[in-house]
């Protein structure tokens, strides 16, 4: 069988609960090697579309191939490729580190002399070695979740699918993290991560955006800051954020506004002749010393906080 | 199927890991049968033996001691107490140092010497019920030997042959279990007390916490079947049920003197379908509790407690009221326990015992198929 060129490939995907449209009719294809990041605000449908391409939600309509294999249908035939991890880490805390990756083997039916070797690159990899032994609760959240990794791709999956899987860890560690997940893919793993954090999303090859059920962008990360966007943003630090916001909001010209880390970004449209000096004029009128206002590259969660808005 | 098994025994080597991790559930599953055996055996006897007495003599004749003797000679009754009011029968009563109050009235040499039929008061303390109806019966038997004996001693003295009359003689004899040792009628019930402990319980909490953990999420999307899942998950509770099985029957039949009289086969027929049936209800339980705190209570109320209360092992079913005779028909566990004591105490075999046989069948597999429902929907909504 010649392999096929997409890990992924979904077509009018499906999945109403009720009433409900969790996910609505999407059209997904990654190519293998790639990193591919699903992004979305809570609720939009990202961890159902996860479960209906692993095999647990069977979807009301559409194709979804995973692998060269249609997975609602033949679920069991791609679930012993792919590997999954969440942000519950699905460690047993009362186990050490060498009976959960023992047990995961077990399940997947990795030969002994093949554990071995798989053992020692998850424990090299997890910064583990020394601590077979120690019980999974003792450690700390960046050791569990990089044993979390190492547990979900004991078995060498060609696809791996990440649902949040840095929620609730430190910036250090989410670093770390993203090495590994590089690493895996130079070995030419197919990810599919969602996330929240538009840093992250930057590290992908390929992003789709979707909200409530539907796919509203897709792109490489350069071409979503700059094809999406017909607006300019303006980044403003100034000592109270907060009140600049609640000053500049609404006024003529301005399309939006939002804090963005430390500063407060401002949107107006492409065609409006606002300059920065205009708005750095407006923040001294209202009283707020030595603001600096520049025109920015809209950042991806610049993207994201658009396109929200217009869709909302 | 190669594959399947070494999933399963993956599920199966964690489970064990599981338990060695927690004493709690260890304690209770290894160490509970043998606690509650040796209370059992021990500490809570519903045996009547002993019984502490208090005697008011309002006659104080030559007569009324006699009589008062015969109640400390039997081994049943206790004299602890010789009170001279009623008043102090109360106080006996609420202090609990006497349960059984005898109170001869005065004239009673005079009726009895007169050759009539002097009137004895028995007072029974009726709060601990089980005792009260024993003691009832002993009194009465009591009574009608002493009777007899003073009819004797008076036919005697008027130099009358009363041989010929064949006076009666009072045996009072229990079958199955002669010597009234409530242990051996006991430890054959425990078993299915242990039984539910052990699978009920251990399977509605264990199938929870997976799903509290977010590794059943993991495991759905991996390779292994949920039946797989669910046999990997249940197999070890079941062979620690067995295991405490043997043990309570080995230590009954050693320690306490359990007797074995039937057929082993029946007993294990029935033991099986009583962990099917038990396992079943377990996984039902897992099913419908959010928690595995709500886990643990249901398992209490629906297999602890029936099998406890209303299996006729603490209280003949015979005797609790009728509503509750219904209910108890909704619980394997009186099935259990009937085989159970049949085969140990009767000797009873599998033509008398097979409608409680096809009970514990019938209900085995209606839970398992309603289980089966039940996680049929869970998965692949």
């Amino acid at each position: 069988m010649a392999e096929p060129e997409f890990a992924i490939k979904v077509t009018g995907l499906t999945k109403t609960f009720g009433d409900f449209t969790a996910v609505d009719g999407i059209d997904i294809a990654v190519p293998r090697g790639q990193i591919f990041g699903f992004l979305g605000p809570n609720g939009s449908g990202k961890t159902t579309t996860i479960r209906m391409l692993t095999g647990t939600l069977r979807p009301q309509g559409g194709q979804a191939e995973v692998l060269g294999t249609d997975v609602v249908h033949h679920a069991d035939q791609v679930q012993q490729r792919i590997g999954y991890m969440s942000q519950k880490f699905a460690l047993f805390e009362d186990m050490t580190v060498d009976e959960n990756l023992r047990f995961y083997a077990g399940i997947y039916q990795v030969p002994a002399e093949e554990f071995a070797q798989r053992r020692e690159y998850v424990l090299r990899m997890a910064d583990l070695v020394g601590r077979e032994d120690e019980l999974t609760r003792n450690l700390s959240v960046g050791w569990r979740q990089r044993l979390a990794l190492g547990a979900a791709t004991i078995h060498e999956p060609e696809l791996l699918f990440l649902d949040e899987p840095t929620s609730g860890v430190d910036p250090v560690a989410r670093r770390q993290f993203w090495d590994l997940l590089y690493e895996l893919a130079g070995r030419g793993v197919t990810l599919f991560v969602t996330t929240h954090y538009m840093d992250e999303a930057a590290h992908c090859n390929q992003l789709a955006f979707i909200y409530r059920g539907r796919i509203i962008a897709e792109g490489s990360p350069s071409q979503l800051r700059h094809s999406q966007l017909d607006q300019r943003i303006f980044d403003i630090a100034v000592t109270d954020a907060d009140a600049a916001l609640d000053q500049l909001s609404g006024t003529s010209g301005i399309d939006d506004a939002y804090l963005s880390g430390a500063s407060l970004h401002v949107v107006t449209p492409r065609e409006e002749s606002l300059t920065a000096d205009d708005l750095r004029r407006r923040l001294i009128a209202a009283g707020f010393a030595a603001p600096t206002v520049r025109e920015v590259d809209p950042t991806i969660e610049d993207v994201f906080v658009n396109l929200v808005t217009r869709h909302r | 199927m190669n594959g399947s098994l070494t999933r399963i025994g993956a599920v199966v080597v964690k489970e064990f890991k599981h338990l060695r991790r927690d004493p709690r559930t260890l304690a209770a599953v290894v160490l509970l049968p043998v606690i509650q055996l040796l209370l059992f055996a021990w500490a809570i006897s519903f045996d009547v033996d002993q019984v502490p007495t208090v005697v008011v003599d309002f006659d104080h004749t030559q007569t009324s001691a006699d009589y008062v003797r015969a109640y400390d000679a039997s081994t049943f009754f206790s004299v602890v107490q010789h009170a001279d009011s009623l008043a102090a029968v109360d106080g006996a009563f609420d202090a609990n140092s006497a349960r059984v109050a005898v109170i001869i009235p005065a004239g009673f040499e005079r009726t009895i010497t007169g050759g009539g039929r002097a009137q004895v008061a028995v007072l029974i303390d009726g709060s601990e019920t089980n005792a009260a109806k024993v003691s009832q019966a002993y009194s009465v038997a009591l009574n009608q030997l002493y009777d007899q004996n003073l009819t004797r001693a008076w036919a005697d003295q008027q130099g009358l042959d009363l041989s010929g009359l064949g006076a009666l003689q009072p045996q009072i004899r229990t079958w199955y279990n002669p010597d009234r040792n409530s242990t051996i009628f006991l430890v054959p019930g425990l078993m299915a007390v242990i039984i539910a402990i052990v699978t009920v319980q251990q399977t509605a909490v264990t199938l929870v916490r997976e799903r509290a953990l977010g590794t059943e999420e993991q495991l759905e999307v991996s390779p292994i079947r949920k039946g797989e899942l669910m046999v990997g998950k249940l197999l070890p509770w079941t062979l620690i049920a067995f295991a405490d099985v043997v043990m309570v029957i080995l230590l009954g039949m050693t320690v306490f003197g359990v007797p074995m009289r039937g057929t082993p086969w029946v007993l294990a027929l029935g033991s099986v379908l009583f962990v099917f049936a038990s396992l079943g209800m377990g996984l039902v339980i897992s099913a419908l509790a959010p928690s595995a705190e709500t886990a643990n209570i249901i398992a209490l109320l629906v297999a602890f407690l029936p099998s406890f209360l209303l299996s006729g092992l603490a209280f003949p079913l015979d005797q609790i009221p009728a509503i509750l005779q219904g209910v108890s028909m909704a619980f394997p566990a009186r099935y259990m326990v009937t085989v159970a004591r049949g085969v140990f105490l009767k000797g009873t075999g599998f033509m008398e015992l097979w409608p409680q046989l096809a009970a514990l069948a019938g209900y085995a597999a209606l839970m398992v198929i309603i289980a089966a429902r039940l996680y049929g929907r869970r998965g692949r909504r």
